[in-house]
């Protein structure tokens, strides 16, 4: 649980970091989404029960910095744990390679729910171009800072959880 | 046996998420205040996080400013000689310039109605354009408040706690503004896009307007107040099927590069 927690706080300062950093820079063609390798990481790794919680939680922050719809992103978060719970057993991640390509694929999925949820409940979706457009920029984009991110938290886990049992 | 436990519980968190996907009265109420509850971490955080975010980025324009010093020396050579040429148009400046002092003098005159704040963040998904303001509630801001800026329309706001404010900017897909074009009777609705330019819709072939033509809020969408500045048009199709003409508008505003706005009291 002392994992899942810190984890927490490390996608609230990123998620919050993000969106004050792409006030300056131009990287608006390719935003990670720093949340997906959390979920993954802490459900493929931690077990079902931290990959909700970490789900949960990241789809509540992500709202609060977002003009999203209400409830999307919660739902797009959580459907990707439950991909992901279906998928353990499947998917071997063995390198941070591996775990780049997921997460990679997990935001391309991620897209597609939000789109099928739109033209699913509204008939419409006038985002639709736009998702679409940026989905395969943010997908590789995700995947490349996830590569660092699997390395940063091997190194937490051997620097100080593993310490700790 | 535990595992299936979890995944019911996602799938009622699902069936929750999809309730207030589609605004069901009773879910959206539990949900905001779960959502208010974060806010009040994510908040503070925010705005202090925006701070030394600033700093860095200010070293960073500069670096970056000093790389490209030689090069930029040269373009503002040509554009010294490009404004020279422009000059004759300076009658139609006047009236710019006009405009602009009219909207200053209105926040001079009513300096209560007007927020200023400074933008702190953006949205973390690219697939939609907001920024975030380092005002909320406390400071008397409330939804639909237009923001603007000296040169012009930047957005609405949308959702706002006690710390911050998210703000629609006009070049987001879900915003419209009933504008007019200047000078002209001809009306339209300016649609964003989510990419720079915005697109002007429901302008027949038949009505007047050309490149260069500036747009000004009409008033009449009851959210924007009537005569501010919005973009000036770039394109415009007549050889299109159908009966309207297709009209791309670049905004006055950078949204990417704002860092102070006001937010209007209604």
């Amino acid at each position: 649980m002392t994992k899942v927690v810190v984890y927490l706080i490390m996608v609230l300062i990123l998620t919050t970091f993000e969106s004050a950093f792409v006030n300056f820079l131009p990287i608006d063609f390719f935003n990670p989404d720093v949340g997906i390798p959390f979920v993954i990481y802490t459900t493929f790794f931690l077990g079902p029960q931290a990959g909700l919680i970490t789900s949960v939680v990241i789809g509540l922050m992500q709202e609060i910095v977002s003009t999203s719809p209400s409830g999307s992103l919660l739902f797009t978060k959580v459907s990707i744990f439950i991909i992901s719970v279906f998928m353990r057993n499947k998917i071997y991640i063995d390198s941070k390679y591996s775990f780049s390509f997921v997460c990679s694929g997990a935001v391309l999925v991620e897209s597609f729910l939000f789109l099928a949820l739109s033209f699913l409940t509204r008939g419409e979706s006038r985002d639709a171009f736009n998702v679409a457009f940026y989905s395969i920029p943010n997908a590789i984009f995700t995947g490349f800072l996830s590569l660092f991110l699997f390395s940063f938290i091997g190194f937490l886990n051997v620097r100080y959880f593993n310490r700790q049992q | 046996m535990k595992n299936t436990v979890v995944i019911i519980i996602a799938i009622a968190i699902l069936v929750v998420a999809f309730f207030v996907f589609t605004n069901t009265p009773l879910f959206l109420k539990s949900y905001s205040v779960a959502k208010t509850g974060f806010g009040e971490v994510s908040g503070p955080l925010l705005r202090t996080i925006g701070k030394p975010v600033e700093l860095v980025g200010y070293i960073f324009k500069n670096y970056i400013g000093l790389i490209r010093t030689n090069k930029e020396n040269a373009e503002l050579r040509n554009k010294l000689a490009r404004l020279q040429m422009e000059n004759q148009k300076i009658s139609e400046l006047e009236h710019e310039n006009k405009r602009l002092k009219n909207v200053l003098n209105l926040m001079e005159q009513r300096p209560k109605t007007m927020i200023a704040a400074r933008v702190v963040g953006e949205d973390i998904k690219n697939w939609f354009k907001c920024i975030i303001l380092d005002k909320g509630k406390s400071s008397g801001i409330t939804i639909k408040m237009p923001v603007i800026t000296p040169r012009g329309l930047v957005g609405q706001v949308v959702e706002t706690d006690r710390w911050v404010t998210k703000v629609m900017v006009i070049n987001d897909t879900n915003s419209s503004v009933d504008v007019y074009v200047e000078g002209r009777n001809t009306r339209g609705i300016l649609e964003g896009t989510g990419q720079t330019l915005l697109r002007l819709k429901y302008i027949r072939k038949n009505d007047e307007i050309e490149i260069g033509d500036k747009l000004i809020t009409s008033g009449k969408d009851g959210i924007y107040p009537k005569g501010l500045a919005t973009g000036i048009v770039t394109t415009v199709n007549r050889g299109k099927p159908g009966i309207f003409s297709e009209i791309d508008v670049m905004p006055f505003n950078n949204f990417n590069i704002l860092e102070e706005v006001l937010v209007v009291k209604k």
